[in-house]
């Protein structure tokens, strides 16, 4: 087992290959592997319980921690309460923290 | 022997375009505050992130001047990484890949910033403990 980070910045309405990132992260945490997806710029925008993009929430899966970047919610103006309740927000020193303790991190 | 881990980033974003090139920005600053060292190896646009000849403006549609607009320049916010690293005893180098520079003429960096190529990023993520790459669509 592996652990992995994924930086996905992109917002899937609007960018096609947001879809396939999703799957890639879905087949890994379906090997077993443990993954944490942080949701940073544009990327934050399907985390709303408002948003309808089933292939995001197919993400909300046991091997896979979503937590959405601070800075990025607050640009676009939304609460926390907003979000997907399993979704939790956090700082970027998040990614950092898997860099310094060897997780494989990945920008999306 | 030194405990302190080393980070290297590689982004390839210009200045002013870009969402990524605030957020690798924040990338950086958070790992000075892990106490990380770091390095950068920029290439393409971000080849032209520590030009020293960037300049800050006024906005006349808005009617604010150069002062009241105050413009970032990613060539203060490298220097000001630059600051903070000193201050904790910690190193930030960066290289700017040559032939991206003299595509964009942005030869011209700020201290600290020195010119290479592809196998200085070989360089750097063989001798960190961990790489991030950032790239563009």
């Amino acid at each position: 087992m592996s652990e992995f980070l994924f930086i996905q910045s992109r917002d899937p309405f609007t960018d096609a290959l947001t879809k396939s990132q999703y799957e890639l992260i879905n087949h890994l945490a379906n090997a077993g592997n443990r993954v944490t997806v942080v949701l940073v710029q544009n990327g934050v925008m399907p985390a709303t319980k408002s948003s309808i993009f089933t292939p995001f929430t197919k993400l909300l899966h046991e091997n896979i921690t979503l937590v959405a970047d601070k800075f990025s919610l607050q640009q676009r103006e939304i609460d926390a309460e907003q979000l997907i309740p399993e979704i939790l927000t956090t700082d970027l020193d998040i990614v950092i923290k898997a860099l310094l303790s060897g997780q494989k991190v990945i920008w999306n | 022997m030194s405990h302190i881990k080393t980070l290297t980033f590689a982004f390839m974003d210009p200045p002013f375009e870009s969402e990524r090139t605030v957020t690798f920005f924040r990338l950086l600053d958070a790992a000075l505050d892990a106490n990380s060292h770091v390095k950068v190896f920029a290439y393409e646009g971000a080849a032209a992130l520590s030009f020293a000849k960037q300049q800050q403006h006024g906005n006349a549609i808005h009617g604010r001047d150069t002062e009241q607009e105050d413009h970032p320049l990613t060539k203060t916010w490298i220097a000001s990484l630059q600051q903070k690293a000193r201050k904790k005893a910690l190193s930030f180098e960066w290289i700017n890949c040559g032939l991206c520079v003299d595509e964009r003429g942005v030869n011209d960096t700020i201290p600290g910033c020195n010119r290479g190529g592809p196998a200085d990023l070989w360089r750097y993520a063989s001798e960190s403990f961990n790489t991030l790459t950032i790239g563009t669509r």
